[in-house]
């Protein structure tokens, strides 16, 4: 991978000669957020949404690797229903007075033909940290007004009991999924 | 309560369906309507329509429907108000003087006791075009809260905005290709 990638970079394949460096992107609030959805009653998806989500992403193409830490503030829940919004705050489901916020930390970076496949690192809910792969449905990278922004949609699954999240199991699914939207500014 | 929610369900379970021809009422509770844009080939935004109602006929056994569903646009929530406001402008929705949408399906396509479509007319901007909605999924229950017939589904479709003449930012900042999400159930009266 490493002389591949050099190789590239020496044929000026590899686009602008700074991405084969680590590089820091800080999360874009208006373009960063997670949509929950979940099966109701074996019939319809109920969904919601968290954020924007906060946080800074290290990625380094030619070698492979990244680092992200994410902040999900689920306290702010926003399903368009107010009373949707308040149960799913309550202590059994997403427990916000003493869990106002929600962490994705991962350092492991899945590449697949030079593009970003998968990221597997741990989701903290309700104070419980389980392992979580979110696998990248679309990435890439722009330049916006001479800066690098890259982003992309991301797609993982939960079972909400296994972080203590358990009211109305199992009418309402134990699996949620979780689609994100990110888009990272370059520092 | 779960206890309670646990006998009931079980007693609906084995209560035989009985969708013969009736009438039901859009749940707002459980109805989501909204939209997925990809932004500057990046990522995809979303969202959605927060007050929306509409009435559904619907009979499994004649295997017809007529669904009507009006959608205020103002509550568009996408979770940023800056884009919300731009959305609400003339560039894009103009809502001030095209305040509600409406979709309209009056053919609905079964696969023996499942709904698989739903097609009919989307009015958006004050054009009208015809738009089918396909189910990725559908059911019907006996919901043991409302101690009533409950039928809904997953429904999708991709729209080409410039068809209602939602231009702007065409095609670099967001393509013409809008996806349309309905997660829908609705009450038997």
């Amino acid at each position: 991978m490493k002389s591949a990638a050099c190789l590239l970079a020496a044929l000026g394949l590899w686009g602008s000669g700074s991405w084969a460096q680590p590089a820091t992107y800080v999360l874009e609030p208006g373009h960063s957020f997670v949509h929950f959805e979940v099966l109701h009653f074996g019939t319809s998806t109920s969904s919601g949404r968290f954020g924007p989500i906060a946080g800074e992403v290290t990625l380094d193409r030619a070698a492979g690797r990244g680092e992200v830490s994410l902040r999900v503030p689920t306290a702010g829940v926003d399903t368009g229903l107010p009373v949707f919004n308040a149960r799913l705050r309550q202590a059994d489901l997403l427990a916000s007075a003493e869990y106002p916020e929600a962490y994705f930390v991962a350092r492991n970076f899945r590449f697949q033909g030079g593009q970003l496949a998968e990221v597997r690192g741990e989701f903290t809910l309700r104070g419980v940290g389980q392992p979580l792969s979110l696998f990248a449905r679309h990435f890439a990278c722009r330049l916006d007004e001479g800066v690098e922004v890259c982003g992309g949609d991301f797609e993982g699954e939960v079972l909400r009991s296994d972080f203590g999240a358990t009211y109305l199991l199992p009418f309402v699914a134990d699996r949620v999924r979780l689609r994100v939207q990110v888009e990272g500014r370059r520092k | 309560m779960n206890r309670l929610i646990t006998a009931a369900a079980c007693a609906a379970a084995l209560t035989a369906a009985h969708a013969d021809g009736g009438s039901y009422a859009i749940d707002p509770t459980h109805t989501f309507v909204s939209f997925e844009v990809m932004h500057r080939g990046t990522s995809t935004h979303r969202a959605r329509f927060d007050r929306k109602e509409g009435t559904v006929q619907f009979d499994r056994r004649a295997r017809s429907g007529r669904v009507e569903i009006s959608i205020d646009m103002n509550s568009i929530n996408s979770g940023v108000p800056a884009f919300d406001s731009h959305l609400r402008s003339k560039d894009l929705l103009d809502v001030a003087a095209h305040p509600t949408a409406r979709f309209v399906g009056d053919r609905f396509t079964f696969v023996e006791d499942s709904v698989t479509e739903v097609a009919g007319t989307l009015t958006l901007l004050g054009k009208s075009h015809p738009v089918t909605l396909k189910a990725t999924r559908f059911n019907c229950y006996d919901n043991p809260i409302f101690r009533r017939e409950v039928c809904g589904g997953d429904f999708e479709t991709v729209i080409q905005r410039s068809q209602w003449g939602v231009n702007h930012g065409l095609p670099g900042i967001a393509p013409d290709q809008v996806r349309l999400v309905v997660q829908v159930e609705a009450i038997r009266q």
